[in-house]
């Protein structure tokens, strides 16, 4: 049913695969420079680094409990404060971002003979963190998270749109970069979730287009627009904050729009 | 080149483009497109600054250290029921 669309959002990414191998090994013999084209292989690397964990002798099929304990333990638990970290964005508070991440390495184990090895692990157990996260808030059906998404989508959307022109570009990256941390994570707490998780996995992770889309479970086409949206209401919110801590003149930030 | 005299022109392809960019979502073709234009185009380059900028902020505020005592459950519960074929 996606078939068609799919591959040809997908095409762009695949015909960007060798292009990252490429700009990896660039990358390793340079090191080191925020240059742009650093901050593209830097990324990629993350990504790659991670499958290339020994793809070799593992036998899944015929391995021992024990021994598959072992290999998780060895290859799993070393993205616990990133999956941690993670759940803290998707989760409102510590105790159910704990309950969260524990939850995920249980299903994670209990999955773990399906893991292909030597394919992305970090996607996979992000992808599992995720589903969890779904499954747990709509089971508990509590605070309906996304029931106000729209609205307050259309709002901030609006507004951010309506800085964009002036406003936001003339905040100073100076600004936003005193920020404390709370703010920060005040501002992404504030942007609907799917935006939210869409940024946090591009930005924080690095992932890629098509390993969002395969955690979110969306296609390409959605992730490249949650992310442009949430990028927009993040930079709004970051910059309201810049100018509460008067980092940022109210007149470059804040138009006709001011509430 | 690269010279853009109203925003407009600049707006939303090549905002689209500049996180593609950082994202490392471009073909090559694409990549040497946007670099030329970043070189000679102040707005671009001023919002290419800023949104490395907030990427930095968001990963720097948003690192935190899972509690020791969540790692030490975790690693319980893989031990606990199932016992290993030792």
């Amino acid at each position: 049913m996606m078939g068609k669309a799919a591959m040809q959002t997908l095409s762009p990414v695949v015909a960007q695969a060798s292009d990252v191998k490429l700009t990896v090994r660039i990358d390793s013999s340079v090191m080191n420079t925020s240059e742009p084209e650093q901050t593209v292989s830097t990324q990629s690397a993350t990504t790659s680094e991670v499958v290339s964990t020994d793809v070799a002798d593992v036998d899944v099929a015929n391995e021992t409990t024990q021994a598959r304990r072992a290999r998780f333990e060895r290859d799993a638990m070393v993205y616990v404060d990133q999956l941690y970290s993670a759940a803290m964005r998707m989760a409102r508070n510590p105790s159910d971002a704990e309950d969260l991440v524990q939850e995920a390495y249980t299903k994670a184990f209990s999955a773990f003979h399906q893991y292909k090895p030597g394919t992305n692990l970090k996607a996979w157990l992000y992808r599992i963190l995720t589903n969890t996260y779904i499954n747990l808030y709509r089971k508990r059906q509590r605070e309906p998270l996304q029931s106000n998404a729209d609205s307050v989508e259309d709002w901030q959307l609006a507004r951010a749109e309506s800085h964009t022109s002036k406003g936001l570009r003339s905040a100073e990256a100076d600004a936003l970069d005193h920020l404390p941390d709370s703010d920060v994570k005040n501002a992404l707490q504030a942007i609907p979730e799917e935006f939210r998780l869409a940024v946090y996995f591009a930005d924080v992770e690095g992932f890629a287009y098509k390993e969002i889309s395969e955690i979110m479970n969306t296609p390409i086409g959605t992730v490249m627009s949650r992310l442009h949206r949430g990028r927009k209401l993040l930079r709004d919110m970051l910059a309201d904050y810049a100018v509460e801590r008067g980092y940022l003149k109210e007149a470059d930030q804040l138009t006709e729009t001011e509430k | 080149m690269g010279d853009c005299q109203s925003l407009g022109d600049c707006d939303d392809q090549r905002i689209v483009r500049i996180y593609e960019y950082l994202d490392g979502s471009l073909s090559r073709e694409d990549l040497g497109e946007i670099k030329a234009h970043l070189d000679g185009c102040a707005d671009c380059s001023h919002e290419y600054d800023l949104e490395c900028v907030i990427r930095s902020v968001v990963k720097r505020s948003c690192k935190e250290a899972a509690p020791e005592t969540l790692k030490e459950a975790i690693l319980a519960r893989l031990h606990e029921g199932r016992p290993a074929a030792v």
